[in-house]
C-alpha cells in the first residue's frame, strides 16, 4: 500500500510538473509527431491513399519510442542530477526501483497519447487502418518502449551534465530515426547497407511494430527479433543499474 | 539483525564518526576527522567554505562514501545498503542549495515527501510552520530563494526524524526566514531531536549550538561548547578609555594589564568587563577626569575562530 501510494503520487507529479504545465514539452510531444506526419506524407507521397501514410503512422510512433528513452528518461535523469534533484530523492526511503516505474509509466501515458493521436489523424486524412492484433501491437510497443527506456538510462547514467546527454541524445535520436525505417525506408539504400541496418534494435522494433500494426502480420514470425529485444533491454538495464549514479 | 559498533555507544551517541577521510583526487576534503553526538543535542561545524564541512555531513547521510573511517548514524552504517535503508526514514536532511521542481507547488511537493515516507500529508501545518501559509499553491519558480530554503527545510523535518543534518541552512535567507530556522532548530532540540547543522556564520553556531567543532582544511583544529571555545581561545576582555588626567591606580591595577597608547589607556583583564568598566569610570569621576572616550570588549567566538584557525572566516582575498 505505501509503495503503491508512493508510486501513484510520483506518477502523477511526474505528468503535472513535467508535461502538464509545460506548454513546451506539451507542443514537442503532441504536435510535433503529427506536424511531421502531414510533412512527410505530402513530401514523399503524390497524396492521401498512397502506401507512404501508412508506413508513416507506426514509424512516427516508434521513432516517438525512441526519443521517449533517449530524452524523455536519458536526458531527464541527466537534468535531474545536475540540479540536484537525485540527489535529494535519494536520502528519501522511497526504493530506486519505484522511482524508475514512475518514469517508465509516466513516458508510456504520454506514448500512448501521442500513438492516440497520430492513428486518429492517420486514419481520418490519410485512411491508414490499424488492422493487427490489439495484444499484439500493445506487447510490441510495450517492449520497445522497455528497449529504449532502458538504453537511454544508460546515457542519464553515463553523461556528466545535461548538456553532454543532450548531445549524446540528439547524435543517436536523429540519425537513428532516419536509418531505422522509421521514416523512409531503408530498402532504398543498398542490400548490404539495409541489411546492417536491420540489425539494429531501432529498426528491428519499428519493422515488427509496423508489420504488426498496419500489415497485420503475426508476432510469432518476429521471434528472433523480439529475442534481439529482449536482450538489448536485459542488458541495457544491467548497464544503467550497475553505473547508474545519484549524485 | 544490524550489527552494532559498540553498544554503549549507540545508547547515548546519536552519531559517531571515526577518523573520516574523504578523497578527490588529490586532495583530502576531509582528513581524518573524529566527533561524536549525544542525542537530544545540537552539533555545528563551523568552517569557511570548502573546509569539508558538507563533505562529512554527505558521508553521514550516504550521499559520500568514506575513503576510509567509520559513520556510525543511530547505530547504522550509512555505507551498508540495508543499514541506509533503514537509516533513511528516521533523518531529515535539508540540502545546500535544494532544488525542486520549477513547476511544482508548495502543496504537491510535501504531499509526494509524505508519501515518500508513507505518512498522512501535513502541508498545511508544515507551510504553517516555515512561514509559507497561504502560499501552499505558490510555484517553486515563483518562491525566493529564501523560500524554497524554508520549503526544503518543511521537506525534512514534515515525518519528524530523530535526526536532522542541516547542510548551511540560513544561506541565501532573509532575517524572518532566520527567525524561523533559528526557533525551529530551538523547538526540535527541547523536544530531543539530534541536530548537526553546518554553517560559517559565527552567530548562528554560537547561538544554536551546544557544541561547536571548527573545521579547517579538512580537520578539526578546535570542539568545545561556544562558551568554553570563548573563554579558552577568545583571549581577554579589554576596557579602554580616554580621558585628560586619567591614570589607574593600584586597585584598577590589579583588574589587569594596563597598556597606554597616548591618552589612550587600555585595559586586559580575565575578570568580568563589566564590573571593571564601572570601576574604571568611577575612578575617572574621583578624578575629576573628562572622559573622551570608553569602550568595553568582551571576547566572542569570532575572536576565537580566528586565535584558533589564524584567519577570518570569510575569505577576505
Amino acid at each position: 500500500m505505501r509503495l503503491l501510494r508512493m508510486f501513484l503520487v510520483q506518477t502523477k507529479a511526474n505528468f503535472v510538473w513535467y508535461f502538464r504545465r509545460d506548454g513546451e514539452m506539451m507542443f514537442w510531444t503532441l504536435a510535433m509527431p503529427v506536424f511531421f506526419l502531414v510533412l512527410f506524407s505530402f513530401a514523399f507521397s503524390s497524396g492521401p491513399n498512397s502506401g507512404s501514410s501508412r508506413f508513416l503512422v507506426p514509424g512516427i510512433i516508434g521513432a516517438q519510442v525512441l526519443s521517449s528513452g533517449f530524452w524523455g528518461v536519458g536526458v531527464m535523469l541527466a537534468t535531474f542530477r545536475e540540479k540536484h534533484l537525485l540527489r535529494r530523492i535519494y536520502i528519501t526511503p522511497m526504493p530506486p526501483w519505484v522511482f524508475f516505474a514512475s518514469l517508465v509509466v509516466y513516458r508510456m501515458a504520454l506514448l500512448a497519447a501521442q500513438a492516440t493521436i497520430l492513428v486518429t489523424v492517420g486514419a481520418l486524412v490519410f485512411h491508414v487502418r490499424i488492422i493487427g492484433n490489439p495484444l499484439s501491437i500493445l506487447a510490441i510497443l510495450l517492449l520497445g518502449t522497455a528497449t529504449f527506456v532502458s538504453l537511454g538510462t544508460i546515457i542519464g547514467a553515463l553523461a556528466r551534465t545535461t548538456e553532454s546527454a543532450n548531445n549524446i541524445a540528439s547524435i543517436l535520436t536523429v540519425p537513428l530515426a532516419f536509418l531505422s525505417d522509421a521514416y523512409v525506408p531503408i530498402d532504398r539504400f543498398p542490400h548490404a547497407v539495409s541489411s546492417a541496418l536491420r540489425m539494429l534494435p531501432s529498426t528491428q522494433f519499428i519493422d515488427t511494430f509496423r508489420d504488426v500494426s498496419v500489415y497485420g502480420a503475426s508476432l510469432t514470425h518476429y521471434g528472433a527479433w523480439i529475442g534481439m529485444l529482449v536482450l538489448w533491454t536485459i542488458a541495457g538495464t544491467v548497464i544503467s543499474a550497475r553505473t547508474f549514479r545519484w549524485v | 539483525m544490524i550489527r552494532r559498533e559498540a553498544p554503549d555507544a549507540v545508547a547515548d551517541r546519536a552519531i559517531v564518526v571515526t577518523a573520516l577521510i574523504k578523497r578527490y583526487g588529490e586532495l583530502d576534503a576531509v582528513a581524518g576527522i573524529t566527533f561524536s553526538v549525544p542525542r537530544g543535542t545540537v552539533f555545528g561545524l563551523l568552517g569557511r567554505n570548502g573546509a569539508g564541512k558538507t563533505t562529512t555531513l554527505e558521508c553521514c547521510i550516504g550521499i559520500g562514501r568514506p575513503t576510509a573511517g567509520s559513520v556510525r548514524v543511530l547505530g547504522l552504517d550509512p555505507t551498508k545498503r540495508r543499514e541506509l535503508s533503514a537509516l533513511r526514514p528516521r533523518i531529515g536532511v535539508q540540502l545546500q542549495a535544494t532544488s525542486l521542481p520549477e513547476k511544482a507547488n508548495v502543496r504537491e511537493v510535501l504531499e509526494l515527501y509524505a508519501a515518500y515516507y508513507g505518512i498522512a500529508s501535513r502541508a498545511a501545518e508544515m507551510a504553517e510552520r516555515v512561514g509559507l501559509d497561504g502560499k501552499l499553491d505558490r510555484q517553486i519558480a515563483q518562491m525566493s530563494g529564501g523560500e524554497q530554503q524554508r520549503l526544503a527545510l518543511a521537506l525534512a523535518l514534515q515525518h519528524d526524524p530523530e535526526v536532522l543534518f542541516l547542510d548551511e541552512p540560513t544561506a541565501g535567507m532573509d532575517a524572518f526566514g532566520r527567525r524561523i530556522l533559528w526557533g525551529e532548530v530551538e523547538r526540535l532540540r527541547d523536544g530531543g531531536k539530534t541536530i548537526v547543522l553546518t554553517t560559517h556564520y559565527i552567530e548562528e553556531a554560537e547561538r544554536l549550538s551546544d557544541r561547536i567543532c571548527i573545521i579547517q582544511r579538512g580537520r578539526i583544529v578546535a570542539e568545545a561548547a561556544p562558551a568554553d571555545l570563548v573563554a579558552r581561545h577568545g583571549g581577554d576582555a579589554t576596557v579602554s578609555i580616554a580621558a585628560d588626567g586619567f591614570a589607574p591606580d593600584a586597585a584598577l591595577q590589579a583588574l589587569g594589564v594596563w597598556t597606554r597608547t597616548g591618552a589612550q589607556w587600555k585595559l586586559a583583564t580575565r575578570g568580568e568587563p563589566g564590573l571593571a568598566l564601572a570601576a574604571v569610570v568611577t575612578h575617572a569621576n574621583a578624578l575629576g577626569a573628562k572622559i573622551a572616550s570608553l569602550d568595553m570588549h568582551r571576547p566572542t567566538l569570532e575572536d576565537a575562530f580566528i586565535a584558533i584557525t589564524g584567519e577570518t572566516i570569510e575569505e577576505t582575498g
